[in-house]
């Protein structure tokens, strides 16, 4: 029998970072009676059929012309996850189609990629299921994604440091305790992407960053960045009569009585990514309420 | 004929290596016989031939439905039998194969000509499922080799069997010994053809795993706490998870904890399992007493309020059992949910029981709703919006099913552990060195 595809864990920036889908071949699917998946492998080895992420839907539309289609951004704290909802997913749609933004949802669904003739591709989610859930479960999936890929990134570098390629790599990597499809995945990485040390430098970064937009108050982040983001979450509120507070009138206010352009900013950021604030226009921000 | 095929038969001989010549030419002919043109006939007897090199398989890496391996192996038992196949009398050998690794069942569909002791290697063999464990078969299609004497140790040696640790039963295991404390024991009184007989069942545990236990002897002093050591238990399989028997060829001797050296104590034994990745917990059919951490992923039809049975207790529909036709029926709540967390995916089974903890419902409340506001459906829709998503830890035992591995829950949890620790921990591997912070 064939085993259930895992739903793997990744952050935004590594899923929109893949362009490299690849289908199965035929003799693949004679030996497993039709059934073998298409995969989107990632630059950092991971052959993704299935995902679980977790995050905050700030856009939703309707983008259909003949039938509904859903389109939602659903954001982590590195970017932003694309999910379209159409006909063949109604339970999708209809959820979809009655949220309220901004909301915590989780999705499991499947990786697709679009490719236009010019050859550039579009990665999205196509959703199996969705549902909403509360900031601690939106916390612990960062922390459960960032732990998952630093694993894979170790794998990775320990997979450049050896200097083999091909089936010798694979040997290696699963003879060192990774799993088959990460092996594989390496390799395939490796010859597509020739991805080197710096993108998983810069993954790293990212993980870093994710952890850090975590609930701020108890993750032993110095007590100056929550004091900041205190002091612009009162300034927001005290300048929101009900439409938002422009974003350049915010830095300017928030100079004047002391603070820089660019602390501004990281802590905009973060209350961003974090979902405590969002963007209805660009250049407004909003509280969540 | 003959003198046009053989170039083809000596191309195709040459090309697939060690294959018979014999059987390429019966293959060809056949495929003529019927006119299928030459070069389509000879593409198809390469392909069907072509994998002679084939993946080395030994006994403890079998499972079920495994095709075209090759396998060596002393013989241990061997036994001709006469049965009808297909209404024409025929003779099969059957007995015991076993490697360095463990023993397994095997049946010849040929006549090898093969004897107890013998050293073999067998090419182009397969696996079927016989009382839940994989079993050699071999027959014309496959090649036997005879391999030097010295190739495995003796049969005395191989069937000797050597002390394992819980943890390592396995398919391959027919038969073991092992040092083990029981955790649970009781008496039970059951019918076999037609005689009440005692039996004592139980949990024997050492420092790797827990398994369950059945004894058909009376087991003088043997209690909750007990070391025991037993020699030449037999294991049974059910649905990839062992269990050990004992039975009058069985020793069972009592350890004195304090003269010898036990890596366990009952504390340690009793202990709540450390959780495991479920990608881990997939590398065996079954587990027992394994615990995990994970997502629901998907809460499954087949979740909420069901009916059932009140002969067998299977699930029924519309008042009618598969069994017993049409029957009252009692009412249950069960959940049915996926389990994944990113290394691996489970199904894991609730009870009425634990499923109103999961839901935050009874199943009295969720009858009231039936009754007053929702339907049936409504119920599992409503489950699926209260869990899909949500953290949930369970501990149960594991098997695997036509459905795959399924976890049978028998306490759950909402995971609460301090995340703050693993997010500072993951910081400190993260932080490059010399970065200044405050920067």
């Amino acid at each position: 029998m064939v085993e259930r595809e895992i739903s793997y864990r990744l952050f935004a920036k590594e899923f929109n970072d893949s362009t490299f889908n690849i289908h199965p071949k035929s003799e693949q699917l004679n030996q497993s009676e039709g059934r073998a998946p298409n995969f989107l492998v990632t630059p950092a080895g991971l052959m993704v059929n299935r995902l679980f992420v977790v995050g905050v839907v700030t856009e939703i539309d309707n983008i259909g012309t003949e039938n509904d289609l859903w389109r939602a951004r659903v954001v982590d704290p590195t970017g932003a996850f694309i999910v379209y909802a159409g006909q063949y997913q109604p339970e999708a749609a209809v959820f979809l189609s009655t949220l309220e933004v901004p909301s915590y949802v989780s999705v499991v669904g499947k990786a697709r990629t679009f490719e236009p003739e010019d050859g550039s591709v579009f990665v999205s989610i196509r959703p199996e299921e969705m549902n909403v859930v509360d900031a601690s479960i939106r916390d612990r999936w960062i922390v459960d994604t960032a732990e998952l890929t630093l694993d894979r990134i170790n794998t990775f570098s320990d997979a450049l440091s050896s200097g083999l390629k091909g089936s010798k790599l694979n040997e290696y990597l699963i003879k060192g305790g990774a799993p088959e499809s990460l092996a594989e995945g390496i390799v395939l990485a490796f010859d597509y992407y020739h991805t080197g040390e710096g993108y998983l430098q810069g993954l790293k970064t990212a993980l870093r960053d994710s952890l850090k937009s975590i609930d701020l108050t108890c993750s032993g982040v110095s007590a100056f960045e929550v004091g900041n983001q205190e002091f612009i979450l009162g300034l927001m509120e005290e300048m929101d009569v009900g439409k938002g507070v422009d974003y350049g009138k915010l830095i300017e206010t928030a100079r004047f009585r002391g603070m820089s352009e660019n602390a501004v900013e990281i802590v905009v950021r973060s209350l961003l990514s974090n979902g405590q604030c969002y963007e209805p226009k660009i250049g407004i921000l909003k509280m969540v309420s | 004929m003959d003198y046009k095929l053989a170039p083809h038969i000596e191309e195709l001989t040459k090309a697939l290596g060690n294959t018979n010549e014999r059987v390429i030419q019966e293959e060809l002919e056949t495929l003529l016989k019927f006119r299928v043109p030459m070069d389509e006939a000879k593409r198809t007897v390469l392909r069907k031939f072509k994998s002679n090199v084939f993946p080395v398989k030994q006994i403890k890496d079998l499972s079920s439905g495994a095709k075209t391996f090759e396998i060596a192996g002393r013989i241990i038992e061997i036994e001709e039998k006469a049965i009808n196949l297909r209404g024409n009398a025929s003779t099969i050998f059957s007995g015991t194969l076993a490697d360095e690794t463990g023993t397994c069942s095997f049946t010849a569909w040929f006549d090898f000509s093969l004897k107890r002791g013998d050293a073999i290697c067998i090419k182009n063999s397969s696996t079927r499922s016989w009382h839940n464990r994989p079993e050699l078969n071999f027959g014309e299609r496959s090649e036997v080799l005879k391999l030097p004497d010295d190739a495995f140790p003796n049969v005395e040696e191989l069937t000797r069997t050597s002390p394992k640790k819980l943890h390592d039963i396995g398919y391959s295991d027919m038969s073991i010994s092992a040092v083990a404390m029981v955790v649970k024991l009781y008496h039970k009184n059951v019918k076999i053809r037609e005689r009440n007989m005692k039996i004592i069942e139980g949990v024997i545990g050492d420092d790797t795993a827990k398994l369950p236990f059945t004894s058909w002897v009376p087991l003088p002093d043997v209690d909750i706490g007990s070391v025991v050591r037993f020699d030449g238990a037999s294991v049974r399989m059910f649905r990839g998870l062992p269990s050990i028997n004992i039975n009058e060829n069985t020793s069972v001797t009592i350890v004195n904890p304090s003269l010898e050296e036990i890596p366990f104590t009952f504390e340690s034994i009793s202990q709540k399992p450390e959780p495991l990745p479920i990608g881990q917990i997939l590398l065996k059919d079954g587990l027992f007493d394994v615990a995990a951490i994970g997502n629901i992923i998907s809460v499954r039809p087949g979740s909420g309020i069901i009916q059932r049975c009140p002969v067998c207790n299977r699930v029924i529909q519309k008042n009618t059992c598969r069994v017993h036709g049409p029957t009252e029926s009692f009412q249950d709540m069960r959940i049915k949910t996926i389990l994944d967390d990113g290394t691996g995916a489970v199904s894991v089974m609730l009870n009425r029981e634990l499923s109103e903890i999961v839901y935050g419902k009874s199943m009295f409340e969720a009858e009231e709703m039936i009754r007053t506001e929702m339907s049936r459906d409504e119920i599992f829709e409503d489950m699926k919006r209260v869990l899909t998503g949500r953290y949930l830890g369970v501990r149960g035992n594991t098997s695997r099913t036509e459905f795959g591995v399924t976890l049978v829950a028998e306490s759950v949890w909402s995971p609460d552990d301090d995340i703050t620790l693993r997010v500072s921990n993951l910081l400190e591997l993260l932080e490059p060195v010399g970065e200044n912070i405050n920067g």
